[in-house]
């Protein structure tokens, strides 16, 4: 498997966690565009540090020591702005 | 269907996530309200929002005790200063409890890092580890003669998360010092915990035979010649899950079979494999025949008087879990592992047969469910109904609730669907302070036949209102309906009314989905009616005993 189809299986399996604390209305889909920071997307603060917590052990567990929850990483144009971004970024360090 | 449940969570760090554990999956659609984070004092001073909501009490151990804190940083502490913090912060707890319908307190845990006074921390007077044990075995004893308080192992859920269960960055970025696992195994314990206080804990489990309880197909291999047991990894793992199975039958649970196969070459090996685990007294019923999967689970909880909400089902095969699940509405059908070696773990894993108390009946229920086998026999084989129940030597006695039969009659009240008036649902604290009112009265029915005895199967409240005494609960276990058992609750509970001063016995039934069989008896009873759902007796005539029956009534 290429490193981005890893990535984005990490990913997908964050978005598994953070579900089971979202309502079902709200719950994110597992698509590349998926927005995950800033306008559009359906995390509050609390839910985003789940998702980062969530994929930083799964990407532990598959290697890539990554740490996303910085300031820096919260803004608009963040690796963490959709599931497409933060795959791309998550697979350079899984290469 | 969205859960109705209540919970208030009280702790000195954030548990929102926990809230959005139980709101959307756990307990979806639960109502949740988190008390601000910090010193839980206040809160439990305070109390839950209202008396039916259920708490959740999470704290960490060096913020009940600051004894405990000080120990954590090595210094010398007297472990009783320990104790009488722990002590105090039962209380408080207890002081919530009265005003909560249940709360549930989870126990203290250790951070996987801290290694405390490394080979001397278990050593007594001295190690964090054993202070933070004496510290949970404190408050478990204080908290024990609660009937409403229940403790959580939180150090199960720190477990099955994994070594990242505790999180410092959680705790730095979120104040919740436990990952996400550790709040999804809490949520899905509480709910577990919950659907036990409400009667909806699972009560028998229903399994194929073929690569379940054994490797292979006994019709091939023959009743010797299935995989089981011996110098073989496989047939250990079906050993250990019947052994397994076998443990749950003393927690109450019952076990049944559905099985595609020949019956008499299926309990061929029940009764001969020297290696079988579970023999043929084990099961409550089975059907062993080449019929629809689904109709012989019906089949099989219709001879149990069980409901599919009660049931567990468990096969090998996907089709026949689809074919059931869609058929049996209701029943749980976990997926199921296709290794033997998993089949353990996966029934462990199984969060559906939680009870709030553990009574003499529960432990006897496999043996109650042998007899009840024979007493169909035995029904099968006699001339008429009748003839049948005079065979029987129906035996019953009479009780007022007491704190010895307490716990037995509020999971009683707390389960019995079919035969039941209200279906009220109560803690066993709140059943005892309604009982405890001068003008009412709680009587239960012990009930025994020459095949076994059955234990506490009956109960019936009564309310006195001036010339009137109210039915307010009249339930019965589905597993001695029609033996008369019915009449003679009538028979006592008029009786009493009559003697309380009662001219007229009125009994008002609540339908559910599932309490035909109640309404049936009422209409049936001789009992006047007035409306579809009222009954009255006016007690100045006796009503008659079944003949066929005993009462004893120890003054």
């Amino acid at each position: 498997m290429i490193p981005y189809d890893r990535a984005i299986a990490v990913v997908y399996d964050a978005i598994d966690v953070v579900n089971r604390q979202l309502p079902a209305a709200r719950r994110l889909r597992k698509a590349p565009d998926t927005v995950i920071v800033g306008l559009g997307g359906a995390l509050d603060s609390l839910g985003v540090v789940n998702f980062v917590l969530a994929l930083e052990e799964r990407a532990s567990a598959v290697g890539a020591k990554v740490a996303l929850l910085d300031e820096d990483m919260l803004l608009e144009d963040s690796p963490l702005r959709t599931v497409d971004s933060v795959s791309r970024y998550l697979a350079e360090r899984m290469a | 269907m969205a859960s109705s449940a209540q919970l208030h969570l009280v702790g000195d760090f954030n548990l929102d996530t926990l809230g959005r554990y139980l709101a959307h999956t756990a307990l979806d659609g639960a109502a949740i309200d988190v008390a601000p984070p910090g010193p839980v004092q206040a809160a439990l001073s305070a109390g839950p929002p209202a008396p039916d909501w259920i708490g959740v009490v999470w704290t960490r151990a060096e913020m009940i005790s600051a004894a405990f804190q000080r120990a954590l940083s090595y210094e010398q502490v007297d472990v009783d200063d320990v104790l009488a913090e722990v002590e105090a912060f039962a209380s408080a707890v207890a002081r919530y409890a009265d005003r909560a319908r249940a709360v549930f307190v989870t126990t203290w845990v250790s951070p996987p890092f801290v290694r405390g006074w490394g080979m001397l921390d278990r050593r007594p007077g001295l190690g964090v580890a054993d202070l933070l044990a004496r510290m949970n075995v404190a408050l478990a004893d204080a908290l024990r003669s609660d009937s409403s308080v229940f403790l959580l192992d939180a150090g199960r859920w720190l477990t099955a998360a994994g070594s990242r269960g505790w999180s410092q960055k959680a705790w730095y970025a979120a104040k919740c010092p436990f990952s996400p696992g550790v709040l999804a195994e809490a949520a899905d314990d509480i709910a577990a915990a919950i659907d036990g206080l409400t009667g909806r804990a699972r009560r028998v489990v229903v399994l194929d035979l073929d690569e379940v309880l054994w490797g292979g197909s006994v019709g091939e291999a023959g009743p010797l010649g299935v995989r089981l047991g011996g110098h073989d990894h496989v047939g250990e793992a079906f050993v250990d899950f019947q052994r397994a199975l076998k443990a749950l039958t003393r927690r109450g649970v019952l076990l049944a079979i559905a099985s595609k196969n020949d019956e008499a070459v299926a309990l061929d090996a029940i009764d001969r494999h020297p290696e079988m685990q579970l023999r043929r007294d084990d099961f409550a019923a089975w059907r062993i025949d080449w019929r629809d999967k689904a109709a012989n689970v019906a089949a099989v909880l219709a001879d149990l008087n069980l409901g599919a909400e009660s049931a567990v089902f468990i096969d090998d095969q996907a089709i026949e879990r689809e074919r059931v699940r869609s058929a049996v509405p209701g029943i749980l059908v976990p997926e199921w592992p296709a290794d033997p070696c998993l089949f353990r773990e996966a029934l462990g894993a199984l969060r559906c047969f939680d009870a709030p108390t553990i009574t003499i009946e529960d432990r006897a229920r496999a043996g109650m469910a042998a007899a009840e086998r024979s007493r169909r026999a035995s029904a099968a084989a006699s001339g008429t109904v009748d003839e049948w129940l005079q065979s029987l030597d129906v035996r019953v006695t009479v009780e007022p609730l007491d704190a010895r039969n307490l716990d037995r009659a509020t999971q009683l009240l707390n389960k019995t669907n079919q035969m039941n008036l209200s279906t009220r649902r109560l803690t066993a604290a709140d059943l005892s302070a309604w009982a405890a009112a001068p003008d009412r009265l709680v009587l239960t029915f012990r009930v025994a036949d020459r095949f076994g005895d059955s234990g506490l199967t009956g109960l019936v409240g009564l309310q006195f209102a001036g010339s009137e005494a109210r039915l307010v609960d009249f339930l019965l276990s589905c597993r001695v309906m029609g033996r008369r058992v019915e009449e003679t609750m009538l028979h006592v509970a008029i009786a009493h009314a009559r003697r309380g001063g009662a001219a007229i016995l009125t009994a008002d039934l609540i339908a559910t989905p599932r309490n035909g069989p109640c309404l049936e008896f009422f209409k049936r009873s001789g009992l006047s009616s007035a409306g579809a759902t009222r009954f009255t007796w006016d007690t100045a005539s006796p009503y008659a005993c079944p003949a066929a029956v005993t009462v004893s009534e120890p003054t």
